[in-house]
C-alpha cells in the first residue's frame, strides 16, 4: 500500500472503525515509511490532546427561553386551528352549528346553568313566588356544585385551553370540596402543560386556608422542574410563610440542574420564611 | 423503550410540538458544545442553540426521517452558524476565510489553572479557519461518522477522510508552535 492510500485511512484508524485487515496494512507500512510513520504520530498526539477539552454546560436560561418559546408556538398553533374555519355563508353557518354542540365546553356549561336557572325559576313560581332564605341557600349551593362539576369535566380534557378553563371554574367556587381539590391539586403535579400547572397554582392561593393544600404545594415543589412554575410555588409559599417549606427549598436549592433565577428566589424566600 | 429521535421528530412534523422538548434535553448540550467551539462565546452559543430550535418548528413539516435525525439537526445548525458569521463579518468572503476568536472567554479561574494543555489545545483549534475547525469539532466532539459528515456537507466519504487528514495535520502544527511558544 503506497503513502496515499495509508494516509486515506487515517482518520479511521484514530477511531478504531477500521477493520483488522486494513488496521494491519497501515501498521505494516508505517513499519517501512518513516514519513507516515511520525504523521500518524503527530495525528495520534493532537486527537488525544483534543479529548482534554472538557464538556460544558449551558446556562438554565436556554432551557427557560427553549419551553417559553415552545409553549409560544404551541399557542400560536392553537389559535390558527381555531381560526381557520372556511369563509363565507357555509362557513358562518359551520360556525353557529359548531357553537350550538355539546362538544363545546362553553355552550355546555351556560346551557346546563340556563337549564338550571329556568328550572329554579319555575319552581320558584310555582310557590307562589316565595323564596325564602332556606331556598336561596339551596340554590346558591347548587349552582355551585354545577361550577365544580363543570370544572371537574372540562379538567379531564385534552386541550390545555379547556383545563386553564377548568382551573378557572374552580377558582371561582366559594366553598371547593375534596374532589375540586384534588384534581386541582392533580392539574398542578402531573399536568404537561405548565401554564395549566401554572393557573393551578394561582387557583390553590385562594384556597390555601384549606386542609392540605399548603402540604400539597410543599410536597410539588420537589417534583416540579419548569422554572416559572417553581417561582410560582415558593411565592406562594414565602406569601403565607409556611414554615414547613423551609426543607423543602433547601433541597431544592441543592438541585444541580436549578436555573441561577429560582435558585436565587429559593434562597431568598428561605430567608423570609426562617 | 423511549422513544427514537426520528420518532420523536416525526411526532413534531405532524403536530406534537411538544414532543420537541425531549429533543432539546437530549441534544441541548451537544449543540451548545458545537457552538461554544466554534465561537467560543457562551452568550452566542446559547442564541444559537435556541435558533437551531426555532428552525427546527419552523422547517418542521419538510423533516422527511429519510437521513439520520442528528445529521438533519446538524446541518440545521451549521446553516445558523454561517448566518451568525455573516452578520459577524459582513465584509469578508466565507470560503477561506481565518477567524480567530478574540472573543472567547476565559474558563472559570480553577478550572483554567488545572488544565493548561486543555487551553493550549482550545486555542490551537481556535487558530484553525473554521471550516476545518467545524469538521474537527463534528468529526471529534459530535459522535458523527464520516459518512453521516459526508451526508452533511454533500461530498465523497474519501472527501471527508482527507479533509480530516488535512484539518489534523495542520491543528498538530499549530498546536506544536504554541507549545513550543513560537506563537503568542
Amino acid at each position: 500500500m503506497n503513502c496515499e492510500k495509508t494516509q486515506e485511512k487515517f482518520a479511521d484508524y484514530l477511531t478504531e472503525d477500521l477493520e483488522e485487515g486494513s488496521r494491519g496494512e497501515v501498521q505494516e507500512h508505517i513499519l517501512s515509511c518513516a514519513a507516515c510513520r511520525e504523521d500518524l504520530e503527530n495525528l495520534t498526539v493532537v486527537w488525544a490532546k483534543l479529548g482534554v477539552l472538557p464538556e460544558e454546560q449551558p446556562g438554565g436560561g436556554l432551557r427557560h427561553r427553549f419551553y417559553a418559546m415552545l409553549e409560544e408556538y404551541k399557542d400560536g398553533l392553537e389559535a390558527k386551528g381555531k381560526t381557520a374555519r372556511p369563509s363565507g355563508r357555509a362557513g358562518r353557518l359551520a360556525g353557529w352549528r359548531e357553537w350550538f354542540t355539546f362538544r363545546r365546553p362553553a355552550f355546555a356549561a351556560s346551557f346546563s346553568a340556563f337549564l338550571l336557572f329556568v328550572g329554579l325559576g319555575a319552581g320558584w313560581l310555582l310557590n307562589g313566588g316565595r323564596a325564602g332564605g332556606e331556598r336561596l341557600t339551596t340554590l346558591s349551593r347548587e349552582v355551585q356544585d354545577m361550577r365544580q362539576q363543570v370544572a371537574l369535566s372540562l379538567l379531564g380534557k385534552s386541550s390545555a385551553t379547556e383545563r386553564i378553563q377548568g382551573i378557572g371554574y374552580s377558582a371561582a367556587v366559594e366553598n371547593p370540596n375534596d374532589t375540586t381539590l384534588a384534581a386541582l391539586t392533580d392539574a398542578l403535579d402531573n399536568d404537561p402543560n405548565p401554564n395549566v400547572r401554572l393557573a393551578a397554582v394561582d387557583a390553590l392561593y385562594l384556597f390555601r386556608n384549606k386542609p392540605g393544600v399548603r402540604e400539597s404545594l410543599v410536597r410539588s415543589l420537589a417534583i416540579q422542574t419548569y422554572p416559572l412554575v417553581q417561582v410560582a410555588l415558593i411565592d406562594f409559599l414565602v406569601e403565607v410563610r409556611e414554615a414547613r417549606a423551609a426543607e423543602a427549598l433547601k433541597v431544592l436549592i441543592e438541585r444541580n440542574e436549578l436555573t441561577p433565577e429560582v435558585k436565587k428566589r429559593a434562597e431568598q424566600g428561605l430567608k423570609q420564611i426562617v | 423503550m423511549s422513544p427514537t429521535d426520528n420518532e420523536l421528530m416525526e411526532n413534531v412534523r405532524d403536530g406534537r410540538v411538544e414532543k420537541l422538548a425531549v429533543l432539546f434535553e437530549r441534544y441541548q448540550t451537544m449543540l451548545y458544545n458545537f457552538f461554544l467551539r466554534l465561537t467560543g462565546n457562551r452568550a452566542a452559543s446559547e442564541d444559537l442553540v435556541q435558533e437551531v430550535f426555532m428552525r427546527v418548528l419552523k422547517y418542521r413539516a419538510g423533516y422527511m426521517g429519510d437521513s439520520r435525525f442528528n445529521v438533519w439537526l446538524f446541518q440545521i445548525a451549521r446553516n445558523a452558524h454561517v448566518d451568525y458569521l455573516r452578520k459577524r463579518k459582513s465584509t469578508l468572503p466565507l470560503d477561506g476565510q481565518y477567524i480567530e476568536t478574540h472573543s472567547r472567554e476565559p474558563l472559570p479561574e480553577a478550572a483554567y489553572e488545572t488544565n493548561r494543555e486543555a487551553e493550549l489545545v482550545r486555542r490551537a483549534l481556535d487558530r484553525l479557519p473554521v471550516q476545518k475547525r467545524e469538521l474537527l469539532v463534528l468529526f471529534r466532539f459530535q459522535n458523527l461518522k464520516l459518512r453521516e459528515i459526508a451526508e452533511l456537507l454533500g461530498c465523497q466519504v474519501g472527501t471527508v477522510k482527507a479533509q480530516v487528514h488535512r484539518a489534523l495535520k495542520d491543528l498538530s502544527r499549530i498546536y506544536l508552535d504554541l507549545r513550543k511558544g513560537n506563537v503568542s
